[in-house]
């Protein structure tokens, strides 16, 4: 790139993988009833972790032919062997999903045997389950495995859960399940369901009744994120020892300490001052950089005539400019934002920082539609510390087709290795910051603007 | 047009502060001057493009409005920076000493009517309880000089800095008889601030040689004034724009 100053020559081979390009999947496997989803569930409770994700293969069901949609009124249709399922389409989506990027997962409408032309949008999660009868039945998807799992009962249990299950839930009668059961459950799980079994490396028997195992799954895969997380810490330092020696590139712009700048910060970093006016001057104070910030986006030559006839050769923003808040704290910038650019097109992502790690995770994200066309698109967020956020933040964005140019993050106040981090992983983006703060500060500021 | 024709005003490459010289687009940009009292913001293309924005004749009135509050929020962000301040440390939220200024002295702001008004908002966006005076000053007919109306300003104005309010600075006639009205009220003329969007070179000029230790901040200095003694290119009448267009 152009743009790579020549300081960052020096710097070999910057790179920042996230934490959530890293995504650990959870196959589990076993017989129709054998309460699969009931041990998925459990662990997501036991993980107690925030964007976890079950994905169920049902999803991924090939759409019907009318033939076969006849077939399956009838309980002739054999939903229980590997060809019913797309197997090609969920591979795709599994390793997307592994790299950090977003997937698209079909909707499957039982009713119809039909997938809908809706999808749901998932992005890469923290950990993912993947459950289904033929979890661990394709090669490919064994390779994107951390752990695989297999649940195993009693073929009599299996049965009457799913008599149960089935005419209480989906409304079915007696004869057709047991002709299904017999004519395709059954032979299906000796031939692909049950071989799964030798290549799991756990099985839990009696499934979720079987605390023990469950208990084992969790903590070993709450190791392995352990070992996750201490990689990336790991690496977020280096970056920060490798970022300590370059200078503050141009493309950071630190406000010029002026009088009233100053006075404002004063104000807002005393204790002292009451709500309403930590409120105003922090809106006072955001509004001049987010004018700022709009420096840099894309301005065309234009020339206007003014209400008497004169003629002025002047300058036409170019694109749209939207915004993405950082939540929660970057909310507190959007009254400043509203007041420069009442109708911002706004995208939200929510990261937060898990105390013990001090590991950014996404919680939540819902970006504008075509956010890579924008001229600009600033992220807005009040404090940057590590740098951690605003680099899964910016991650995101890039993930999303924004090119590096024209992001640019808005910050009241950031520690300077927080900073040269972000800069020495992303050096096209641009960054406006309020106030130079310590390394390390705890966040702080949109405590004091929401009052909690 | 014009009797004496001005001269053009400077064209540079405005643009995105990262971007090459050779690539910026070509706008119009202030006139410099050399008077230490006069303040011009920095020409930044986002400045151009709101200054584009409320020249143009088909910008609609609402969209007039919210644009040039953006410019005088600026003006006002600049004039206040002119105040003084005094030093004041504080121990931060997280308990780190931060050694930062406090604001020092009244303000107050003084709108002359009709088209000052319309700065009053863009100020109390800033200042948020300001006290605001106001001057009605007219042509008067027979003699064709500016006379003064009307006035109603704090009662205290000689202890406050004030903030002189009038959006387009022609000959400056009002805002010479504005001054005055001040000087006599007993506000020293280095407590003075004027704020204005567009400015002519010689209301600027003459203004900054009469009135040495006030200080003048504006948006713009534009190329000239034409017979009427309109600002070129000016935006026109900025309260008619503000107010009835």
């Amino acid at each position: 790139m152009e743009s790579t100053s020549p300081f960052y020559s020096l710097v070999p081979e910057v790179k920042y993988s996230p934490p959530w390009q890293d995504l650990s999947i959870i196959g589990i496997a076993g017989s129709s009833g054998s309460g699969k989803t009931s041990v998925a569930m459990e662990i997501v409770k036991s993980l107690n972790l925030p964007w976890v994700v079950i994905l169920v293969m049902d999803s991924f069901y090939k759409t019907l032919t009318p033939e076969e949609h006849a077939k399956a009124h009838a309980n002739e249709y054999d939903f229980d062997c590997p060809e019913s399922i797309d197997f090609d389409l969920l591979v795709d989506t599994l390793k997307d999903l592994k790299q950090g990027k977003k997937a698209h997962i079909p909707v499957y409408s039982f009713a119809d045997h039909q997938r809908q032309t809706q999808t749901t949008t998932l992005y890469s999660p923290r950990v993912l389950i993947l459950e289904g009868i033929l979890a661990l039945h394709d090669p490919r998807i064994l390779n994107l495995l951390d752990v695989k799992i297999f649940v195993e009962a009693d073929m009599d249990v299996c049965l009457g859960r799913r008599v149960l299950r089935d005419v209480r839930e989906r409304g079915r009668d007696i004869e057709g399940i047991i002709k299904q059961w017999f004519a395709f459950v059954k032979p299906s799980f000796t031939r692909f369901v049950e071989p799964q079994r030798q290549i799991s490396d756990i099985i839990i028997p009696r499934g979720i009744e079987n605390t023990t195992a469950i208990d084992m799954v969790v903590k070993h895969i709450q190791r392995k994120l352990q070992d996750k997380s201490e990689k990336h810490t790991k690496a977020l330092r280096k970056l920060g020892l490798l970022a300590a020696k370059v200078e503050l590139p141009a493309n950071v712009h630190i406000m010029p300490t002026t009088p009233q700048f100053v006075g404002m910060n004063t104000v807002l970093q005393d204790p002292a001052t009451e709500h309403v006016d930590f409120v105003f001057y922090f809106d006072r104070l955001a509004s001049i950089l987010i004018e700022k910030a709009l420096d840099m986006t894309t301005y065309v030559q234009a020339t206007v005539e003014t209400t008497n006839g004169n003629k002025y050769m002047g300058l036409s923003p170019k694109g749209s400019v939207s915004a993405v808040a950082i939540l929660r704290g970057g909310s507190c910038l959007e009254t400043a934002l509203k007041r420069t650019i009442p109708d911002c097109i706004t995208g939200r992502l929510l990261i937060q920082t898990d105390e013990s790690s001090a590991e950014p995770e996404l919680h939540y994200l819902k970006l504008p539609p075509q956010l890579e066309e924008h001229s600009m698109v600033m992220l807005l967020d009040p404090q940057m510390a590590s740098g951690g956020a605003a680099l899964m933040a910016v991650r995101v964005l890039v993930d999303h087709g924004v090119s590096e140019e024209r992001i640019v993050f808005v910050t009241c106040a950031a520690g300077e290795t927080g900073i040269k981090r972000l800069v020495a992983v992303f050096p096209n983006i641009n960054v406006i910051v309020g106030r130079i703060e310590a390394d390390g500060e705890p966040r702080w500021m949109e405590k004091r603007y929401f009052g909690c | 047009m014009a009797s004496n024709e001005p001269v053009p005003s400077p064209a540079q490459g405005v643009g995105p502060i990262g971007q090459p010289d050779g690539e910026k687009p070509t706008a119009t940009v202030s006139k410099e001057v050399s008077y230490e009292n006069v303040h011009v913001l920095a020409q930044t293309p986002q400045l151009i493009a709101l200054l584009t924005m409320i020249r143009d004749k088909r910008t609609a009135r609402a969209d007039f409005i919210f644009y040039s509050n953006r410019i005088i929020r600026l003006l006002v962000e600049e004039g206040l920076n002119h105040l003084p301040v005094v030093e004041q440390s504080v121990t931060t939220p997280v308990g780190r000493a931060y050694l930062g200024v406090k604001f020092e002295g009244k303000i107050c702001g003084v709108s002359i009517m009709r088209a000052g008004e319309a700065m009053e908002q863009g100020l109390r966006d800033c200042c948020r309880s300001v006290r605001i005076g106001k001057i009605l000053i007219q042509r008067d007919e027979e003699t064709c000089m500016p006379k003064l109306f009307y006035e109603k300003l704090p009662a205290d104005i000689a202890d406050r800095w004030v903030l002189l309010l009038d959006p387009m600075f022609a000959t400056g006639g009002s805002a010479t008889l504005a001054v005055e009205v001040l000087k006599q009220k007993g506000v020293p003329e280095h407590r003075i601030l004027f704020l204005n969007l567009i400015a002519s070179p010689s209301g600027v000029a003459e203004f900054a040689e009469r009135f040495p230790k006030l200080r003048v901040v504006t948006a713009f200095i534009d190329q000239g004034l034409d017979d009427k003694k309109y600002i070129i290119p000016g935006l026109g009448d900025f309260g008619d724009r503000y107010y009835t267009l």
